[in-house]
């Protein structure tokens, strides 16, 4: 490098280092993100991360460099808290609510795309993303009075005459897919819609002038070109989902009834253990094997989305 | 609907369009547009922007409705028939192949809809993948391709379904001149092999004269003419196609007298006459007379002659197999003159320099004015000088 750059005449090499070197914009354009990433991300993160390693004296935080607490956690994975297990039931709930919030959004965002005329999609959008701009909390606490035993929709069902017509929805997973969903639709309709807005016209009607009918059109085209939106609005949806503590707390109730039985979800677990234990650094511990789960999820919805761009050329 | 647009139309007949109309809204874009495609015909539309020629062809795939008229295909009426029924194939502009598939993928794409053999379907898209020269192209992705590449896909995508004719929305625009002047004789030969009906939208006039049977131009969402590039290029039958065809040069008068086969009309710089034809105006309507910038000649100043005409050389253009003179006359109007070769060494041609133009009777074309369409959309004089480009 040093000889390479001494060989040649000074302008040239200033010149080049003008170019390719350190602009003030330069600095300042990939400087900012960075220090916001390392002080908002990857400060907290790491910190996250010495913590699991340190260790509870005395009901007094000491710092240590201890696998005490993973090998504590690796021997309840199984019995005792069946971490295991809770973390099952949460992958379970997780990737089903992601399946079901991409069902319900992706036709929403075609009837957009496809269905209402061009003028309209800014207005439907905003409509349909508005339910973002009130308080989660606040949305989760509506969705009880709706689903409770006694609540608006066991009433007006009543009401209208269907008196058998009840449902146990409240504190079921049900109601927590509910509540994620809710939550989840209007990121994943955003997304989803740059996707289906990003496919050529063209394209679609040159697939119905080669003969194909709307559903071929659809099957052959628009959902294969939508196979990346899909999978980065599905990881996404999942990743948040797996993560999410309030929706299982206020409509799932803390312990989830599902298929796999009446086992709590992971995050709902750290944060009973934090609350009755106040062990810091085993409950960070917990939350990195959570955020572990998480990073393998991004990477297998990254892997699959790589593989349909590959796909798609 | 009166019968006599019932009536089917002959069996040479490929295509058929009859008094097609279109509205957007208040917007007229199509207009009473008869057309007749027989088989094996290569028809281009040519027009400028927003004549309606594309309109025009998605009428015709079945991509866009029509407010009235209808459509016949080998003697069948299509006008009902939705897109995917219609064994129309339209080429487009931008390609559109099927960035998620290969080019094997692509060219099958409309064999694979139904219910097929898969080993036919094989064959078949190697057998198509040939004729268009993309044999070793077949597992490669769309974005491999260059563009004159993609064209072939998407022309072999079209032809594989073997369609009853093949629409195609100014194919060649994506591609560079050079590549665009290739693919021109390369189509053409293709078309005549395949013995099938080209409907071709263009607004390059140099394409359409070089590949066409017949050609279409369109003004305001109607045909202006309809004939052979050579009949639009020396006959042209409306004051817009005199403007739009080739480099030609118009001017309006009144007949000023009518006699031994010729019409003479008082214009405003000169005196000119016409070979009157078989029915000639009368004394004293207004007409055009079209000449083309090529029947223009000149001479030294001073010897009388036939349509002579006084004017100021103002510009000169070389491009190579000929010269384009820009001339001004006395009343400020512009002349074009296109010569094969400069002029000779004895006579330079210099910036206003005065010239004598003149030009045979019947190299003038009269045009009246109840064929002159709207004056106010037509393109500038100066939009279209380039002869022979």
């Amino acid at each position: 490098m040093v000889s390479a750059s001494a060989r040649r005449p000074l302008a040239a090499g200033v010149l080049e280092a003008a170019n390719s070197g350190f602009s003030p914009m330069k600095v300042l354009g990939i400087g900012i993100p960075l220090v916001y990433s390392l002080t908002f991300f990857a400060a907290p993160l790491l910190f996250l991360v010495v913590l699991g390693f340190w260790l509870v004296e005395n009901f007094q935080v000491v710092p240590a460099f201890s696998l005490e607490n993973y090998l504590d956690i690796a021997q309840h994975m199984f019995a005792q808290s069946n971490y295991a297990l809770a973390i099952a039931q949460s992958l379970w709930l997780s990737l089903s609510t992601a399946f079901f919030a991409v069902l319900l959004c992706y036709p929403m965002v075609l009837a957009i795309v496809y269905v209402a005329p061009r003028s309209r999609h800014r207005l439907l959008l905003m409509l349909a993303v508005a339910p973002f701009w009130s308080s989660y909390v606040l949305r989760l606490f509506s969705w009880q009075i709706l689903l409770a035993n006694k609540g608006i929709i066991n009433s007006g069902l009543a009401w209208a005459g269907f008196e058998n017509l009840q449902f146990n929805l409240l504190y079921t997973q049900i109601a927590t897919r509910i509540g994620l969903i809710h939550y989840l639709a209007p990121i994943l309709i955003v997304v989803l819609y740059v996707t289906a807005a990003n496919i050529d016209r063209d394209l679609i009607q040159a697939a119905r002038d080669l003969g194909a009918t709307r559903w071929q059109a659809f099957r052959r085209v628009i959902l294969p070109m939508s196979r990346t939106g899909l999978l980065v609005s599905a990881s996404f949806a999942a990743i948040v989902s797996f993560g999410d503590v309030l929706a299982g707390s206020l409509l799932g109730g803390g312990v989830g009834n599902s298929v796999l039985g009446s086992v709590p979800l992971f995050s709902t677990m750290i944060m009973t253990e934090y609350a009755s234990s106040t062990n810091l650094p085993r409950t960070s511990a917990l939350a990195m094997i959570l955020v572990l789960v998480m990073v393998l999820m991004l990477a297998g919805g990254a892997a699959l989305a790589e593989r349909s761009k590959v796909d798609a050329g | 609907m009166n019968a006599l647009s019932d009536i089917a139309p002959p069996p040479q007949v490929d295509l058929e369009l009859r008094g097609i109309a279109k509205n957007f809204g208040d917007f007229v874009a199509l207009e009473g547009v008869d057309l007749s495609i027989e088989r094996g015909e290569f028809v281009a539309i040519m027009g400028p922007s927003g004549c309606g020629k594309t309109t025009l062809l998605r009428i015709v795939a079945g991509l866009e409705s029509m407010s009235s008229g209808r459509l016949f295909l080998r003697g069948q009426d299509i006008s009902a028939l939705p897109v995917h029924k219609r064994s129309t194939r339209l080429v487009w502009q931008n390609f559109a192949l099927f960035p998620h598939l290969d080019v094997r993928r692509n060219i099958a794409f409309g064999l694979t809809l139904g219910r097929h053999d898969k080993e036919a379907v094989k064959a078949r898209v190697g057998e198509i993948a040939e004729l268009v020269q993309l044999g070793q192209f077949l597992d490669r992705r769309v974005s491999q391709l260059s563009g004159g590449q993609k064209q072939r896909v998407a022309i072999a995508r079209a032809l594989v379904t073997e369609p009853e004719i093949l629409l195609l929305d100014e194919p060649l625009s994506a591609l560079d001149a050079h590549l665009r002047i290739r693919m021109q004789s390369e189509m053409k030969r293709l078309q005549q092999r395949l013995g099938l009906s080209f409907l071709y939208v263009t607004h390059n006039q140099s394409e359409a004269f070089s590949m066409a049977d017949r050609v279409v131009v369109m003004n305001k969402g109607r045909i202006e003419q309809f004939g052979p590039p050579e009949e639009i290029y020396t006959r042209p039958k409306t004051h817009f196609v005199a403007e739009f065809v080739g480099s030609n040069n118009i001017f309006d008068g009144k007949v000023v007298d009518v006699q031994g086969g010729l019409i003479v009309v008082q214009c405003a710089d000169a005196i000119i006459s016409a070979a009157s034809g078989e029915r000639p105006p009368g004394k004293g309507s207004t007409v055009s007379l079209v000449v083309q910038a090529d029947k223009v000649r000149s001479r030294p100043i001073g010897v009388a002659a036939e349509n002579s005409l006084r004017a100021v050389l103002s510009g000169r253009e070389f491009t190579g197999s000929q010269v384009i003179y820009y001339l001004e006359t006395a009343g400020g109007g512009e002349v074009k003159m296109v010569a094969q070769e400069p002029f000779s060494q004895t006579e330079r041609a210099t910036i206003n320099m005065a010239m004598q133009l003149y030009w045979s009777p019947a190299d003038t074309v009269v045009l009246r004015p109840n064929i002159v369409p709207g004056k106010e959309n037509m393109p500038g004089r100066r939009s279209y000088v380039a002869l022979g480009t």
